[in-house]
């Protein structure tokens, strides 16, 4: 039952896409308006600016989707930043809790959770971007190395989070066997 | 009417909005089935299962399909931007969204403009809306858990992806210090319960109540245990509970029905939310001072 009609997204989303030529830039405002994103070409500020005087405007949320639209269509860029200065860098570390026979590890705010003995997945929680339900469903009972990268998958922040906890808990499980 | 907004991981549904009921692990929507598990599926079945045993009217749900690309969110917020003064619910909650800084500002316009101004609740990605948005301090409750309540705490970031290294490294013993952090730089809304080893109610800064039992540790991995606090939370607000004793109560029936499910790490959701109404029958009376026997009779 639909119930309103289309209207423009808003672009207001804490995030710039930098490029070092202008050609680049309006390309991938084209590219990404295109694969649904709501997006627009504005100048960056000086402490951004990294090649040319155009970035691209965007959720910064959806980075991951984003990165990969670029990719598909071979649409250089040189980095995703965020907009506001003091932004630290995207969380690297990870955090590893044993639960006996299961082994938790997080990333930021997302957390999976894997049977040390057969490797499965038996659940993923935290975060709250919408990718993330449909990455639990996809994810759970799949053993890790044989369960898709949510970096490829997902298209948020969250769900690079969760990608990264995927990845490590790959590492650990694969340094025990 | 408590009117519960989020994503569910639908392809293709519309936005779909309507009075909700369960049947056994789905939930059904104007004929729709939706799962029972993390995310909004989660929160609106313990809301739901809250509102059955109280004998109030169950909740009305807004939802829409999305899977990330972040269209079904936007229909959500469009929707209630255009709505919310006709639909004037006496709990907004908000849940499982692309989070989107302009648009909750419009949304909290469009709520200042109400005659009767709902209850305003925000979990997971509204949650991060609204703080990033700077409108933290428009909500009432926020649910964070406690990589959140860093997220809350830190001035610059927008997602807790990005959150300061210090602030997500910061031991269990410090949550208090992050929760004034957050209060101090107006990334809170006026109550929090931040869910963790200890559950934290805060009502404007000041850590009014710490829930220490009973201590289930694997609910932390359970997926959607934070989502059912918050339908919780806001069943009980719509019951007419103040906030702060509402974010009790269901920090409490949460952490009972987790140690009832006797669950291990892959455990469903689902097998914490059926446990609720003998949570409530067991301990809600001693818990709020008002009893009721099933069904909704006083």
């Amino acid at each position: 039952m639909p119930l309103l009609k289309k209207r423009k997204p808003s672009s207001e989303g804490g995030g710039l896409v930098l490029f070092m030529d202008v050609g680049d830039a309006m390309r991938a405002e084209k590219v990404l308006k295109v694969a649904g994103y709501s997006v627009k070409l504005v100048a960056p500020p000086p402490e951004l600016r990294r090649g040319c005087d155009l970035a691209v405007a965007i959720n910064l949320v959806e980075q991951p989707g984003i990165e990969r639209a670029l990719r598909e269509k071979e649409t250089p860029y040189v980095q995703i930043a965020p907009l506001k200065p003091g932004t630290s860098a995207l969380l690297e570390i990870v955090k590893k809790t044993d639960f006996g026979d299961w082994t938790m590890v997080k990333a930021g705010n997302m957390k999976l959770t894997f049977e040390k003995s057969s490797g499965v997945i038996v659940n993923t929680s935290g975060g709250g971007c919408p990718d993330i339900p449909y990455l639990h469903a996809e994810l759970v009972g799949k053993r890790l190395d044989q369960a898709l990268r949510t970096r490829d998958t997902g298209f948020t922040l969250c769900a690079l989070m969760l990608d990264r906890a995927l990845e490590e808990s790959l590492n650990f499980w694969q340094g025990d066997i | 009417m408590l009117l519960i907004a989020g994503t569910v991981p639908v392809n293709n549904m519309p936005l779909t909005t309507g009075e909700v009921e369960a049947d056994g692990e789905f939930l059904i929507i104007n004929g729709r089935r939706i799962p029972c598990a993390q995310g909004t599926g989660a929160m609106v079945s313990a809301a739901l299962a809250t509102t059955k045993y109280l004998g109030l009217e169950p909740p009305q749900v807004l939802l829409s399909g999305d899977t990330g690309k972040g269209k079904g969110s936007r229909d959500i917020y469009e929707y209630l931007i255009k709505n919310v003064g006709e639909l004037s619910p006496a709990v907004l909650a908000l849940h499982y969204c692309l989070p989107d800084m302009a648009l909750t500002g419009r949304l909290c316009e469009a709520v200042a403009k109400c005659e009767k101004r709902p209850v305003m609740i925000a979990d997971a990605g509204s949650m991060y809306a609204a703080k990033a948005a700077g409108m933290a301090p428009e909500f009432d409750i926020f649910t964070p858990d406690a990589s959140e309540i860093a997220f809350l705490a830190d001035p610059d970031a927008t997602h807790p992806a990005y959150i300061a290294r210090h602030l997500f490294d910061t031991d269990a013993a410090d949550i208090p210090q992050l929760i004034l952090s957050a209060y101090k730089l107006k990334g809170a809304a006026r109550l929090l319960l931040v869910k963790g080893v200890t559950d934290y109610v805060v009502r404007d800064g000041d850590i009014t109540e710490t829930i220490i039992e009973p201590n289930v540790p694997v609910l932390e991995a359970i997926g959607g245990t934070g989502d059912t606090i918050t339908g919780m939370v806001a069943a009980f607000a719509c019951a007419e509970l103040e906030p702060h004793e509402a974010a009790i109560i269901a920090a409490r029936a949460n952490r009972m029905a987790g140690n009832y499910a006797e669950p291990t790490p892959a455990t469903r959701v689902s097998d914490i939310i059926r446990q609720l109404p003998t949570v409530y029958r067991d301990h809600l009376c001693q818990w709020s001072g008002v009893c009721y026997i099933e069904g909704g009779r006083p």
